[in-house]
């Protein structure tokens, strides 16, 4: 049975062909950057790109791109050429980005989990939250060794060591003396897995009723199991969210992530015609983009400052820019080789 | 889907902070450029008699930087 359709649901759209084979383009609108490749690629005109300026900044209600399903003759070229997978085509319900007949970008990000330190910096930096780290910490109570006594004959009830403890291991059952009973706490206690025999406690006691010694302190770390103190965990990337900016890359104190971005090129901002609007700062999906701060009174500082480290070269501020002053060239493409020469000169024709 | 520039002059001030804040005026006029309201028809928009007024709409390149600005909601683009 031969069928079109097209179903939009909420922002996102899926159009479908089913013939001899069945051919799908779908759309996620929470992935799209709006950088408007599709719209430049589409050898028919089908994808027009909207205001993205003012739906990224005013979080309006539209869909980024929309696509005419009287036009679109699902050949699956858009979904190729963006570099952030918001366009998906299926032949037969299987991504042609896996057909090894069909072309690719390659991007990738990785975390190496061997090397990873769980400091979760790139997962602070990542500007489309798509890292999440899950770490597990060592336990204090294996990291430090020591004893603690406290006398409660001697022990006054003050409750400034439990005030003090700056681990939270001490608690004092705090009650209302009686005639029967004339104390103010029944208890006090010290939980040995949460104490680091820092001996504040014992410093600050008034009656000198804590007694307490770091074993660390008095004879060095030797019963300690170095394995103990390892941080342990796991790295995440959301490869749907993910748009390959490097970020994570840049920032890892030990190495641990690599990041390959699927286009080469230079990111230039013309500061005289630039108005300092923003729309670039909010547009960019990679934070590439930022208003300085001036470095002293007086000093006027570049209107817009870019970092290229983090650029993927989409173009969606030059796209975006009101005044014409920003200007991205994409010099090289990484993509998978194809056979066919119309597909290879879309490919090459992203280059600008 | 193209959007389009929209004033309602029953919520505008007359602040001029649209006029100001639009990045495309501040690069045809010096004027607005400088914080002042526009000399010249040619900026997409300018305060006349109080009120908020569109002069080049076509200008527009639909950035939202009016809307983030505008304190009444009085432009916008849908």
């Amino acid at each position: 049975m031969i069928s079109n359709t097209k179903e939009v649901k909420a922002r996102d759209f899926e159009i479908s062909r089913s013939a001899e084979e069945k051919r799908e383009l779908l759309y996620k609108d929470d992935i799209c950057i709006g950088c408007g490749i599709c719209e430049k690629t589409c050898p028919v005109d089908a994808i027009e790109l909207g205001s993205i300026g003012a739906i990224v900044r005013t979080d309006a209600d539209v869909p980024k791109i929309v696509c005419d399903d009287d036009k679109c003759v699902l050949c699956g070229m858009c979904s190729v050429v963006c570099p952030v997978d918001a366009l998906e085509f299926k032949i037969d319900d299987e991504d042609i980005k896996n057909m090894e007949e069909y072309p690719s970008l390659i991007s990738s990000a990785e975390i190496n989990d061997e090397t990873c330190v769980y400091c979760k910096a790139c997962e602070t930096a990542c500007p489309r939250e798509a890292i999440t780290i899950a770490r597990n910490l060592p336990e204090r109570s294996k990291l430090v060794t020591g004893e603690i006594e406290i006398d409660k004959e001697t022990c006054i009830d003050c409750g400034i060591c439990e005030e003090m403890c700056p681990a939270d291991a001490i608690t004092m059952e705090h009650k209302l003396p009686t005639s029967d009973d004339p104390t103010v706490s029944s208890d006090i206690i010290v939980d040995k897995d949460k104490c680091v025999y820092c001996l504040i406690c014992k410093k600050s006691c008034p009656v000198d009723a804590i007694k307490a010694a770091c074993r660390s302190c008095s004879y060095g770390e030797y019963d300690l199991n170095p394995e103990d103190a390892e941080t342990t965990g796991a790295s995440f990337i959301d490869q749907e969210t993910c748009v390959n900016c490097g970020w994570c890359q840049e920032i890892c104190p030990v190495d641990a992530a690599t990041v390959v971005k699927p286009f080469e090129g230079e990111l230039s901002v013309d500061q005289e015609k630039c108005q300092a609007c923003g729309a670039c700062v909010d547009i960019c999906p990679c934070n590439v983009l930022s208003f300085p701060a001036s470095s002293a009174s007086g000093m006027r500082p570049e209107k817009v400052m870019s970092d290229e480290n983090y650029c993927i070269y989409c173009g969606a501020c030059e796209n975006v820019c009101p005044v014409k002053a920003i200007e991205v060239k994409r010099t090289d493409i990484k993509h998978t080789p194809t056979k066919s020469k119309s597909w290879d000169k879309k490919m090459e024709s992203l280059k600008t | 889907m193209e959007m389009e520039l929209k004033v309602n002059q029953d919520n505008c001030l007359g602040c001029g902070v649209c006029v100001v804040a639009c990045p495309v005026n501040a690069s045809i006029s010096n004027e607005v450029a400088g914080g002042h309201g526009s000399k010249t028809t040619e900026t997409i928009m300018m305060v006349e008699n109080g009120f908020i007024k569109l002069f080049s709409p076509e200008k527009c390149t639909k950035c939202g930087t009016c809307q983030l600005f505008c304190p009444t909601d009085a432009i916008w683009l849908e």
